[in-house]
């Protein structure tokens, strides 16, 4: 028998690999479709597209969707594994500089203009407003369409202004500098610990909400040709310092292992001013706090600027597009755009249930977006910006860019020594593309 | 007996009935533990991404030579080997210690064992929650040492400073698995006969005596499970360090080598690359291992 065991090793191992790499099960072309939907957890959006799912279904009997909802931190792994085993879902949506990749690597079905709606190409992409489409279109083909289109501006809570003795109405900050200056005035500590925040970063999303910072004051994040990473040495020392000097060993106003600033917000606990995030945050405050959200107490300003900055730059938007899985079948993919496109013919109920905005023209001069508490503030503002960056290696680089902050913030490494190890690896990483 | 003595009928047969129960384990094993690893060397000696379509390109051991020569590899060696020294000497040390103590009480034996084995027993995810709670600069943990130093308002920084966040870590891991060896001690301590003790004591031994001359040599093939065992836990660690970053530590200072790991694989999508680093980790682990077997051979204990 000790003779068979090594025969019978080999044996298991082959006929394990034989079946290892197995495809994705392709449905049958005849018969019902079950669609598999992933996104990322939004209770305002869950319940209208549970709806849009019941008529969808309704309407067209044999087809069936299940939608399964992630946490938005941690739907890029198990889209990302799902695919890497060839059983992605037929329909995800992630932001833009997560899913590009997909594209790049041919992953992805085109969109069929009549499967949404429309007569073709041309009048798809007039639909929508310029550019918003560039992120997705490849060799004249586009592979999503976007859910929303969201920039971040400033929200700043009244209440608590007031209980420091500023008139919020003019006393908000507009420059990064005032930023830093009426957080100090505003932040409550017990000794070194900060028991209330005037302001705090969009930790980790350094892509969108940082990067922007660098290039008002001259600099980018790769330059016009391509192929240098990190321009302008002065303008990212420059924004180094400012990170340095907000950190626990500068004027401690705030830090990274502090919980984010969005989750306090929406209560109005006393516990943080100001947060950085989008128009969608409006519907999250109306159902953790309706009282907060009709009592006027809040308001949104737009993106500071530096003082002494070189350009007028907002924050970067970024997109969730709707995407589908290109290694089904036709007919799995035809059913899986008809119904993005029934999804997305309900822009309007998008914008007023969940405050996401869908960039079609339509929509963006409605009466109901203008209507839109605050819509102008952010409309202005994602005319001064311009979409994250998003490449192959877009998650790598926002950690490249994470790793320097943090070691200036909390590891006490010079702003040069950031900015240079900064460097050297994004160009590795760019060169490596 | 030879080899090649002819085997009766009766003893094939039971060698017979046991290989058939020890297959399914073997299958296993085969399926879900030896075919990864043949896999990952395999996938180590190509430039693969995870998302790709196109056959992976093969470049031989350049994986490994790029891993060698890079300064992040090495600072995941280093934060590897400190989180490892800083968490499986205080774990031994502590768990015979408390195995000693608990073995001689005379009441509260089991709930003793009870208490210090329930972390033991949580997800990992758990866990590294709970210490997320009690590490935020508002939590117990400021609170607590600021009480007992009598330093109000002082922010240790728990998962700011570079150090704090690796000690930060290695409590952790010591807090959940310190239990689990000292119910192994326990077991070890449980299997020396009293009698050496009873004697030991006629002849008007201390307790520290006792300790240092009859308790200590017998467990050494315990002491030495314990280690390597422990050791080997601590080359794999990995949810502590990837919850902490997540929730906003800085990853240089825990950037072990299984999250360097997930990170390229995962986030950077090089699996080859990936691949390479766990056959390193594979390789490290082995030697290990190989030193449990060399050691424990030569440390049988008889009564």
């Amino acid at each position: 028998m000790k003779r068979l065991l090594l025969p019978l090793l080999i044996c298991t191992l082959v006929s394990v690999s034989l079946f290892a790499n197995g495809g994705q099960e392709q449905a049958a072309e005849e018969g019902p479709i079950e669609l598999v939907f992933w996104t990322h957890e939004d209770p305002n959006r869950t319940v209208i597209e549970e709806r849009y799912i019941q008529e969808f279904e309704a309407a067209n009997p044999g087809i069936t969707i299940k939608r399964v909802t992630h946490s938005s931190t941690k739907i890029q792994e198990l889209v990302l594994t799902a695919f890497a085993a060839n059983q992605g879902p037929d329909i995800f949506n992630m932001s833009i500089e997560d899913e590009y990749a997909y594209i790049a690597n041919g992953r992805l079905s085109p969109v069929d203009p009549k499967a949404v709606g429309y007569d073709n190409l041309t009048a798809l992409k007039d639909a929508y407003i310029p550019k918003v489409l560039d992120p997705v279109t490849m060799d004249g083909k586009i592979y999503g369409l976007p859910l929303e289109l969201t920039n971040w501006c400033i929200y700043i809570n009244k209440n608590v202004f007031r209980d420091a003795g500023l008139d919020p109405e003019t006393d908000y900050p507009k420059t990064w500098e005032e930023v830093a200056d009426v957080s100090e005035k505003l932040i409550i500590r017990n000794g070194d610990i900060i028991t209330r925040r005037g302001f705090d970063f969009r930790y980790p999303y350094y892509l969108v909400s940082m990067v922007p910072m660098v290039e008002q004051l001259g600099g980018k994040l790769i330059s016009d040709d391509g192929k240098t990473a990190i321009v302008g040495e002065e303008a990212w020392i420059e924004f180094l310092n400012y990170m340095k000097a907000w950190g626990p060993n500068g004027r401690n106003l705030g830090a990274p292992t502090y919980k984010n600033a969005r989750k306090l917000f929406n209560y109005d606990n006393n516990d943080i001013a100001m947060a950085m995030t989008g128009l969608y945050q409006q519907g999250r405050i109306k159902a953790d706090d309706p009282e907060f959200y009709d009592s006027g107490n809040w308001m949104v300003v737009p993106y500071p600027q530096f003082a002494n900055a070189k350009n007028e730059v907002a924050g970067c938007y970024y997109g969730h597009y709707y995407m589908v899985n290109g290694q089904t079948s036709s007919r799995r993919q035809e059913a899986a755009w008809n119904f993005i496109g029934y999804m997305l013919g309900h822009g309007e109920e998008y914008l007023t249930t969940v405050n996401i905005i869908q960039p079609t023209k339509k929509l963006m001069e409605s009466e109901t977006f203008k209507n839109m508490p605050y819509s102008s503030v952010f409309s202005n503002d994602m005319e001064k910006g311009h979409i994250v960056y998003y490449g192959e290696n877009s998650a790598k680089m926002q950690e490249l860019i994470k790793q320097a902050v943090e070691s200036v913030m909390l590891s006490g490494v010079s702003s040069e020594k950031a900015y240079a190890t900064l460097k050297a690896e994004a160009q590795e990483l760019l060169d490596e593309e | 007996m030879s080899r090649h003595h002819a085997s009766s009928p009766l003893k094939r047969h039971q060698d017979r009935w046991g290989m058939i129960f020890v297959l399914p384990a073997i299958l296993f094993f085969s399926l879900f533990s030896f075919y990864p690893i043949i896999n990952a060397l395999f996938t180590s000696l190509f430039r693969k991404k995870v998302l790709s379509l196109k056959p992976p390109t093969f470049i031989g051991l350049e994986n490994y030579h790029y891993l060698l020569t890079s300064a992040d590899f090495w600072n995941s060696i280093r934060a590897t080997i400190v989180f490892t020294l800083g968490t499986f000497i205080p774990l031994l040390v502590a768990s015979l210690i408390l195995a000693v103590l608990i073995t001689q009480m005379r009441r509260g034996q089991k709930f003793l064992q009870m208490a210090y084995y329930s972390p033991a027993v949580l997800s990992s995810v758990v866990a590294a929650a709970i210490w997320l709670l009690i590490f935020d600069p508002r939590g117990l943990a400021n609170q607590w040492v600021n009480f007992v130093m009598n330093t109000p308002g002082v922010d240790h920084k728990w998962f700011a400073d570079a150090t704090m966040v690796q000690m930060a870590t290695m409590l952790v891991y010591f807090w959940k698995y310190v239990g689990y060896f000292v119910i192994i001690f326990i077991s070890g301590i449980a299997s020396i006969p009293p009698t050496l003790y009873e004697a030991a004591r006629i002849d008007g031994s201390s307790s520290w005596q006792s300790f240092w001359r009859i308790t200590l040599p017998l467990l050494r093939p315990t002491v030495v499970l314990v280690s390597i065992m422990s050791m080997l836990q601590c080359l794999k660690t990995f949810s502590t360090q990837y919850l902490f970053t997540q929730s906003g530590a800085p990853q240089g200072p825990i950037n072990v080598i299984t999250m360097n790991i997930y990170n390229t694989g995962i986030r950077d999508q090089r699996i080859g690359r990936a691949s390479a680093m766990s056959i390193i980790l594979f390789a490290i682990m082995l030697f290990f291992t190989w030193l449990q077997f060399s050691t424990s051979k030569s440390d049988e204990v008889s009564y």
